[in-house]
C-alpha cells in the first residue's frame, strides 16, 4: 500500500466545485415528481383576528384547481393532530379558528400549474374578527396584554434564571455601576433560496413492505417529503406525529441548501405540504415567495438591561442581566432557546457575582428561530459596547480592561462549570493586532472620523444533541459515509470526506457521501447551531474504529485466526506475523460473501444544565464552548451619520482546522452576513403589519458594502485538539464592534440596533459632535473620558488610536 | 385577470392610437422593469400590454450644438456610457448609472423612467434641474413639456391616454456646470434617502465668475422633484460660494416638506436636504462636478 | 399545460444557441419560461423584483433579471444563461473557470448569475479593471458572504487578461517586426 497523505488541514474541494460555478448542482427547488400539483398559499393580513369564514367557492370553481384547504378540513380529521412544534405543539399546519400573525397561512390553494393555482389564490375571501394584537415583547408579558395562546397565559414563552454570589451585596460594594438598555429588532434570515417543499403520499411503505391497511392511518399509505430543510430528522419526527405514523414510515429527503442560516431549521413548510398533499390526494409542490419566506422564521428581537459593577483596578465585581426576547406567534424553539440564552448572556467574562434572567413572550409577529449568532448576537451587543463604556469612564484601554476581565482556562463559569479550552486571551490579542489597534489612525477628510473597536463573544453549541452515522465498505473498496448533516454551502460534505480518509489512511477519492435521506441516512439532531464539524466527527471517530474492529474480525474468520493478530491498515488487511498474507479490503468484502462491511457510529452530548428549579440553572451549559471575536475600522460621516466600515476582522477558536479555506469563508461570512444587521437589516412592524416582506425594503449586504480590508484569523489546537464548528463566531462581536468603533471616533454611543446614520446623527448630536457647519469639522468634545484625543478630525490622524 | 392580449405597433401614430382606444385598458412598456413589477403586486390589471419596442426612431442620441435629444427608448445603461454625455451631461450620466443595479439599466428606458414618475428615482431630479424638456407624442399630434410639468405627483405624470414621451431635449449652454449627489442610508443597492441634483450657469466658465442661472432640485423626499425658486434665484448675479451653499442648504431645508420611510424620517431627511444641498452646491463652487453615491 | 382562460402569444428566441419557441402566458416571466418549460434551472427566482439578481440571464449579451423580463420581450432575441457558457466539450467559460479557482462560492444559489453579470460585463467592456467589475457585480446579492472570493477572482481573472493583452500586444508588435521591410 502506498502511505497516505493527510487532507485534513488542506482545502480539500467539495466534489461538486465544478457543478457549483456552473450552475447544475441540484437543490430542492429543482426537484419535480409526476403528477404533481402546486399549491400556493392564501395568507392572513391581520396580526390578530378570528376567523370568521372563509368562502372557497371561486377559487374552487376555476378549472385546473383540485382543492382549496382550510385549517378547517384538519380539525377532526381522522388520525391527524394538526399542531406541531420543535418544543410546543402550539403551530397549526393552516391557521385553525384564529390568526396569530401578518402572512399566516389561511388557506392553501391546489392546482395543476402554479399560475393556477396563484389566480384562484386571489378568489378566496377570508372573513375576519380582529382582535387586539402585540407586538413588543415587554408589552405582550404585561398584565392584560392579548393573549395569543389560550394555554400559555400571560404569553410565556420561556423564563429562565440563573445565579452566582450575591449580585445585589457586590453591586453595593462596587466603586462603580453601569446601567444601560440595548435593543436588537427583529430580523430575517434571508436565505437565497426560498423554502420549498413537495409531498407525496405513497402506498408502498419506504422499507419495501406494502401498505398493511388501515392501522397504519392514512389508508396505510407512507408519507415521501422532498424539503429544503436542516433538519430532516426532526422533519420526520413532527410528520410522524402529526400523521400518527411510525417514523420509518416518513422519508425525508433534503438535497444542497441554497443558504439557510437557521432558516430552514426544525419543522417549516412541511406539515402544511404534507396536509395539502393528503386532501388533494396527489402529491404537492409549494415554492415560497419570497415575502412568504419573510413570514415564516425570523430572528428574535431582544431588549438586554445590563448592569455592571466594576472595583477601582477595572475588574468586573457582578453583572446583572435581563433579556426579554421576542418568539413572535409561534414557539419554535424559543422555550429551551431562551434557556441557552442564559449561559450565553453573561459575555466571556470572570464573575464571581452574576444574575442572569431570560424570557421571551408570544407576540403577534412572525415566529422566530435560531439565527446566526442565535441569542447570542443580542447580549454581546450590549455586554461589549458596555464594556466600552466602562473602559471609557475609568480611563482605561478597552483591550486592557478586557485583557483583566477574560475568562482564562480552568475559571469557574456563571453556570458553576469549570471551563477548559479556554482561548479568549488570544482571541482578543489577534483581534487586537489585526486591526492595528496601537497603530495612528489614519488621516480623513474633513468632517470625516475614523475609529477602531472590537467584541468578542462565547457562545454554547445545541446540547443535548446526538449525530448518528453509518460507514460502509464495499466489495469494489469504496466507502459510502452515510450522514444526515445538510450540506448548504459550508462544505460538510468535503470536510466529512476528510475526515473520513485520514482517519482509515484511505484515498479520498474512494469516500462517497451520499445526501440526507431520512429512508438510509442515520438520526442527526440537526445541521445548525455550528455543530456538525465536532458532533460528526465524534460520530465518524466512532464508526472508524468500529469498521476497523469488524472488518478485523472478518479477517480473522476468514483465516482461522486470533483478531489481535490481525493488523488493519489504509485499505488493507494483513497478519502482523506476515505482511504478504495482506490483502484489500475489497478481497475482504467480497470473499465474506456480503456486498458491504457496514458499522454505525454515534455521538451523543448528555443535558448536564439542571434546570429542575428554571430560575436557578446550573451546570455544565455545553459539550464545548465556541470563542470568537470580531474587530473593526470605521470612518464616520459626522454631518450624516453614517459609518462605514473600513477595515474588518473576525477570528475564531477553531481547534483542529479541517480546511483553512472553509474556515475562512465562515469567518468573513460572518462579517459579510453581519453587518446588515448592525448597520440596517430590521424587519418593521406598524400597526401589526410586517411593512418591509421584500427585498427592495429589507436591504442585504452588497458587495460594495463589504469592507474593503477584510480578514479572518483561526486559532488552531495541535493535532490532538479538538474539532470545531465555526459557522458563527465572528458575527456577534461585530455590531459591538462597529458601535465601539463609532464611540471611539465620535464619543457617540448608539444602544439600539441597527446603527442606522439617522440614530447615530442623533447620537453624534446628544455627544456634542456636530460638525461646525462652516467648516464641517467637529469641535472639541466636553469630555474624552476614552484618552482617545478624539478631537479635530483633522488633526486626529496623527494621535495613537487606543493610547 | 389575465392579460388578454400583447400588442406591438410599429409606427408612433398606431401606438398612441391603441393606447387612446378607451374601449380597453391598456399599459404601454418600453423597458418593462416597472410595469412588470406593478403587474406582479396587482397594481396594474390591463386588458392589454403595448410593448413599444419595435417603434423605430426612438432609440437615438443625438448631440446638437447647444442641447442634446435623447429618444425615449435609449436605456439608463446607455445614457451612463455614452462617452459624449458623460462629458457634456455628467450629472445625468451619473444619475442614470446609479439607478437600481446593472440589470434594471440594460433594460429600463429614459422615457419609461420618466413616465413612471417614480419619487425615488435618480434621473427625473437631474432632468429638472438641467432644465429638459419632454417631446411627446399624442393621437392629437406633439407637445412639448418641461419635466417638472411632466413628473407632478407621486408616480403621477400629466401624459393623457394615449400620449407616450418620445424623446428628451436637454440643453447644453456654454459654462454650465452641474452634479448630482444620491445619499443612500442603508445597503449600497437601496434607493436613495435623498439625491441632490444642482446646475449653475455663468457668464465665463471661471469658478468664481457670477452665476447667470442656477437650480437645485431635491429629489426621494417628496411625490415630486422639489425646487425652491426664490433660493436660487436670489443668487443670480453673485458668485457661487460657500456663503451662498448654507444660504441656499438653510433655504432648502427650511422650505421643504419631506416625507418619513425606512431610509429616513422626516426630520433627519430635512438635515440631509441641509448638507446635501451645501455639498453639492460647494462641488459647483469649486469647478464642474460629476457627483457620485455616498 | 397552459390553462386555457389565459391568453398566450408564440415566442421564438435563441436560447443557449438553440431556437425556443413556446407559448407563453402574456407576461409571464422570462424566468418562468425558461425553469418551467425549457430545462433551465441556473437562473434561479428569489426576490420576484428584480433586486437580488439570482435569476440573471444574458439578453444580447447584456444582464437582465429574468423575473422581470416579459416572456414576449425576448422574441426574436438572443438569451444566454449559464448553462450556455459551457462549452460542447465541457469546457469552462474563462470566469467559470476564475470562480472556481478562487473557490466562490458557498451555497452557491447566487453564483451563475455572478458569473454571467461578470461575463457580461467583461464582453462589453474588456478593458474592465476589477473595480468597475466589483460595480457591476452590487446587483447580484451573495447571503452568504462569498464576496471576499468572488472578488479574489474577478481580480485574478482581470488580471490574467490584462497579462494576455500585453502577450498578444508583444506577439502582434512581433508580427509586424517581422513583417516590417525596415
Amino acid at each position: 500500500m502506498t502511505a497516505h497523505t493527510s487532507v485534513i488541514g488542506t482545502d480539500f474541494p467539495v466534489r461538486d466545485a465544478r457543478d457549483r460555478v456552473t450552475g447544475s448542482i441540484r437543490f430542492v427547488l429543482d426537484h419535480a415528481v409526476p403528477d404533481m400539483a402546486h399549491a400556493r398559499l392564501v395568507t392572513s393580513q391581520l396580526p390578530h383576528a378570528r376567523i370568521r369564514s372563509i368562502d372557497t367557492d371561486a377559487a374552487t370553481a376555476m378549472p385546473g384547481v383540485v382543492t382549496v384547504v382550510t385549517g378547517a378540513d384538519l380539525v377532526d380529521r381522522d388520525g391527524l393532530d394538526p399542531y406541531f412544534g420543535d418544543q410546543r405543539a402550539d403551530q397549526p399546519a393552516i391557521a385553525i379558528d384564529k390568526v396569530r400573525h401578518v402572512g399566516e397561512p389561511v388557506a392553501v390553494v391546489v392546482a395543476d400549474s402554479a399560475a393556477t393555482a396563484r389566480e384562484a389564490a386571489l378568489r378566496v375571501v377570508v372573513d375576519y374578527d380582529p382582535l387586539d394584537h402585540v407586538v413588543d415583547a415587554e408589552e405582550a408579558l404585561e398584565l392584560g396584554a392579548p393573549t395569543l395562546h389560550d394555554a400559555h397565559p400571560g404569553n410565556d414563552c420561556g423564563a429562565w434564571g440563573l445565579h452566582r454570589g450575591d449580585v445585589d451585596a457586590a453591586l453595593a460594594d462596587a466603586d462603580h455601576v453601569y446601567r444601560g438598555t440595548w435593543t436588537t429588532p427583529p430580523g430575517s434570515h434571508v436565505p437565497m433560496e426560498p423554502h420549498v417543499c413537495i409531498a407525496r403520499w405513497e402506498d408502498e411503505a419506504h422499507d419495501g413492505r406494502t401498505g398493511n391497511g388501515d392501522d397504519r392511518g392514512h389508508g396505510g399509505r407512507s408519507l415521501h417529503v422532498w424539503s429544503a430543510a436542516q433538519s430532516p430528522h426532526a422533519v420526520r419526527t413532527a410528520l410522524s406525529g402529526m400523521f400518527g405514523l411510525p417514523e420509518d414510515d416518513v422519508r425525508v429527503e433534503v438535497g444542497n441548501l441554497g443558504g439557510a442560516y437557521g432558516a430552514k431549521g426544525q419543522v417549516k413548510i412541511e406539515p402544511l405540504v404534507a396536509c395539502a398533499a393528503l386532501v388533494a390526494g396527489r402529491p404537492v409542490r409549494l415554492e415560497l415567495d419570497r415575502d412568504e419566506v419573510f413570514f415564516t422564521i425570523g430572528r428574535h428581537a431582544a431588549v438586554v438591561r445590563l448592569t455592571t459593577g466594576m472595583d477601582a483596578q477595572g475588574h468586573i465585581v457582578a453583572r446583572d442581566v435581563d433579556v426579554v426576547y421576542n418568539a413572535g406567534a409561534y414557539a419554535v424553539t424559543s422555550p429551551g432557546a431562551t434557556r441557552q440564552a442564559l449561559v450565553r448572556a453573561p459575555g466571556p467574562y470572570r464573575l464571581a457575582n452574576v444574575r442572569l434572567r431570560s424570557r421571551a413572550a408570544y407576540t403577534n409577529t412572525v415566529p422566530t428561530g435560531p439565527f446566526r449568532g442565535a441569542m447570542t448576537a443580542q447580549v454581546c451587543f450590549a455586554y461589549e459596547s458596555q464594556l466600552d463604556d466602562i473602559a471609557a469612564d475609568l480611563g482605561i484601554d478597552p483591550v486592557e480592561l478586557r485583557r483583566r476581565n477574560l475568562l482564562r482556562e480552568g475559571d469557574v463559569f456563571a453556570t458553576g462549570e469549570e471551563l477548559e479550552d479556554v482561548h479568549f486571551t488570544s482571541l482578543l490579542d489577534d483581534a487586537a493586532t489585526a486591526i492595528g489597534w496601537d497603530e495612528p489612525l489614519p488621516a480623513t477628510a474633513p468632517g470625516r472620523v475614523r475609529g477602531r473597536g472590537l467584541g468578542i463573544m462565547l457562545k454554547s453549541t445545541i446540547t443535548p444533541s446526538r449525530t448518528e452515522v453509518r460507514l460502509a465498505v464495499d466489495t469494489a473498496g469504496r466507502i459510502r459515509l452515510d450522514s444526515s448533516s445538510v450540506e448548504m454551502g459550508q462544505g460538510v460534505t468535503a470536510t466529512l470526506v476528510q475526515l473520513v480518509a485520514d482517519w482509515l489512511e484511505v484515498d479520498p477519492d474512494l469516500v462517497d457521501v451520499p445526501a440526507p435521506d431520512t429512508a438510509r441516512t442515520p438520526f442527526d439532531t440537526t445541521t445548525s447551531s455550528s455543530r456538525t464539524t465536532f458532533s460528526a466527527g465524534a460520530a465518524v471517530r466512532d464508526a472508524i474504529a468500529a469498521l476497523r474492529d469488524e472488518l478485523a474480525a472478518l479477517a480473522a474468520g476468514q483465516w482461522g485466526c486470533d483478531r489481535d493478530d490481525v493488523e488493519v491498515d489504509g485499505g488493507t488487511v494483513m497478519r502482523r506475523a506476515d505482511p504478504a498474507s495482506a490483502v484489500t479490503w475489497a478481497e475482504l468484502v467480497a470473499a465474506s460473501g456480503r456486498d458491504e462491511v457496514l458499522v454505525d457510529g454515534v455521538f451523543q452530548s448528555r443535558d448536564e444544565l439542571d434546570s429542575t428549579d428554571p430560575m436557578d440553572v446550573h451546570g455544565r451549559a455545553t459539550v464545548h464552548w465556541h470563542q470568537g471575536a470580531a474587530a473593526v475600522e470605521v470612518e464616520v460621516d459626522v454631518e450624516t451619520g453614517r459609518v462605514t466600515v473600513e477595515r474588518a476582522h473576525g477570528n475564531c477558536w477553531a481547534g483542529r482546522v479541517v480546511s483553512p479555506l472553509r474556515v475562512r469563508q465562515q469567518n468573513q461570512g460572518c462579517i459579510v452576513f453581519g453587518l446588515g444587521p448592525a448597520l440596517f437589516e430590521q424587519v418593521v412592524y406598524e400597526g401589526g403589519q410586517f411593512t418591509n416582506p421584500n427585498l427592495s425594503e429589507y436591504l442585504l449586504p452588497s458587495i460594495l458594502d463589504v469592507p474593503r480590508d477584510l480578514t479572518s484569523s483561526a486559532l488552531e489546537g495541535g493535532p490532538d485538539s479538538e474539532l470545531h464548528g465555526v459557522g458563527e463566531m465572528a458575527l456577534p462581536g461585530l455590531a459591538p464592534a462597529i458601535a465601539n468603533a463609532l464611540f471611539h471616533a465620535t464619543g457617540a454611543r448608539v444602544r439600539d440596533l441597527p446603527l442606522t446614520p439617522e440614530r447615530v446623527l442623533r447620537a453624534l448630536r446628544e455627544a456634542g459632535a456636530t460638525p461646525d457647519r462652516a467648516t464641517g469639522t467637529i469641535p472639541e468634545r466636553a469630555s474624552d473620558p476614552a484618552g482617545t484625543g478624539a478631537g479635530d478630525p483633522t488633526t486626529m490622524g496623527g494621535a495613537s488610536a487606543h493610547a | 385577470m389575465p392579460v388578454a392580449s400583447w400588442l406591438e405597433p410599429t409606427s408612433l401614430d398606431q401606438a398612441c392610437d391603441l393606447l387612446a382606444d378607451d374601449e380597453f385598458e391598456s399599459t404601454a412598456l418600453a423597458g418593462g422593469t416597472a410595469v412588470s413589477l406593478m403587474l406582479k403586486m396587482g397594481f396594474l390589471d390591463p386588458e392589454r400590454l403595448v410593448s413599444l419596442a419595435r417603434l423605430p426612431g426612438l432609440d437615438q442620441i443625438d448631440v446638437g450644438d447647444d442641447h442634446v435629444d435623447i429618444g425615449a427608448a435609449v436605456s439608463l445603461s446607455q445614457v451612463a456610457q455614452h462617452a459624449t454625455l458623460r462629458a457634456c451631461l455628467p450629472s445625468l450620466a451619473t444619475a442614470c448609472a446609479s439607478v437600481g443595479n446593472v440589470r434594471v439599466r440594460n433594460i429600463a428606458t429614459l422615457g419609461g423612467n420618466l413616465a413612471e414618475a417614480d419619487y425615488a428615482s435618480d434621473p427625473p431630479a437631474v432632468l429638472v434641474s438641467l432644465g429638459a424638456v419632454c417631446v411627446i407624442r399624442g393621437p392629437s399630434g406633439e407637445r412639448r413639456a418641461g419635466v417638472e410639468d411632466v413628473v407632478v405627483g407621486h408616480y403621477t405624470t400629466s401624459l393623457e391616454p394615449g400620449e407616450l414621451i418620445t424623446s428628451v431635449r436637454i440643453p447644453t449652454p456654454p459654462g454650465r456646470s452641474a452634479t448630482y449627489l444620491k445619499y443612500l442610508t442603508r445597503s449600497s443597492e437601496d434607493r436613495p434617502c435623498i439625491g441632490v441634483a444642482a446646475r449653475v450657469d455663468r457668464a465665463e466658465a471661471r469658478p468664481d465668475a457670477s452665476v447667470t442661472g442656477l437650480d437645485v432640485v431635491v429629489g426621494a423626499v417628496a411625490g415630486t422633484p422639489q425646487r425652491v425658486a426664490e433660493a436660487t434665484e436670489a443668487e443670480v448675479g453673485r458668485p457661487l460660494d460657500r456663503a451662498a451653499a448654507d444660504r441656499l442648504a438653510t433655504a432648502y431645508a427650511e422650505a421643504i416638506d419631506p416625507i418619513d420611510d425606512a431610509r429616513g424620517s422626516s426630520w433627519y431627511r430635512t438635515q440631509m436636504i441641509e448638507v446635501f444641498v451645501r455639498r453639492a452646491v460647494i462641488e459647483l463652487s469649486d469647478g464642474p462636478g460629476r457627483g457620485g453615491t455616498a | 399545460m397552459p390553462d386555457p382562460e389565459v391568453a398566450t402569444t408564440k415566442v421564438r428566441f435563441d436560447l443557449n444557441g438553440s431556437v425556443a419557441a413556446v407559448d407563453a402566458p402574456i407576461g409571464q416571466p422570462l424566468l418562468t419560461t425558461l425553469r418551467e418549460g425549457l430545462g433551465i434551472r441556473s437562473a434561479r427566482g428569489t426576490c420576484g423584483v428584480g433586486v437580488c439578481g439570482t435569476c440573471t440571464v444574458l439578453v444580447d449579451g447584456r444582464a437582465a433579471s429574468a423575473c422581470l423580463l416579459m416572456t414576449q420581450q425576448v422574441d426574436g432575441r438572443e438569451v444566454v444563461t449559464s448553462e450556455g457558457l459551457v462549452g460542447d466539450h465541457g469546457e469552462l467559460d474563462e470566469v467559470q473557470d476564475a470562480f472556481l479557482g478562487a473557490n466562490a462560492f458557498q451555497c452557491s444559489f447566487c453564483i451563475p448569475a455572478m458569473v454571467l453579470t461578470v461575463r457580461a460585463h467583461l464582453d462589453e467592456h474588456p478593458d474592465a479593471d476589477a473595480e468597475d467589475v466589483r460595480e457591476a457585480l452590487a446587483g447580484n446579492l451573495c447571503r452568504c458572504g462569498s464576496y471576499p472570493e468572488i472578488l479574489a477572482a474577478v481580480d485574478e481573472l482581470v488580471a490574467a487578461r490584462a497579462a494576455d493583452d500585453v502577450a498578444a500586444r508583444a506577439a502582434d508588435d512581433a508580427a509586424v517586426d517581422r513583417e516590417d521591410p525596415r
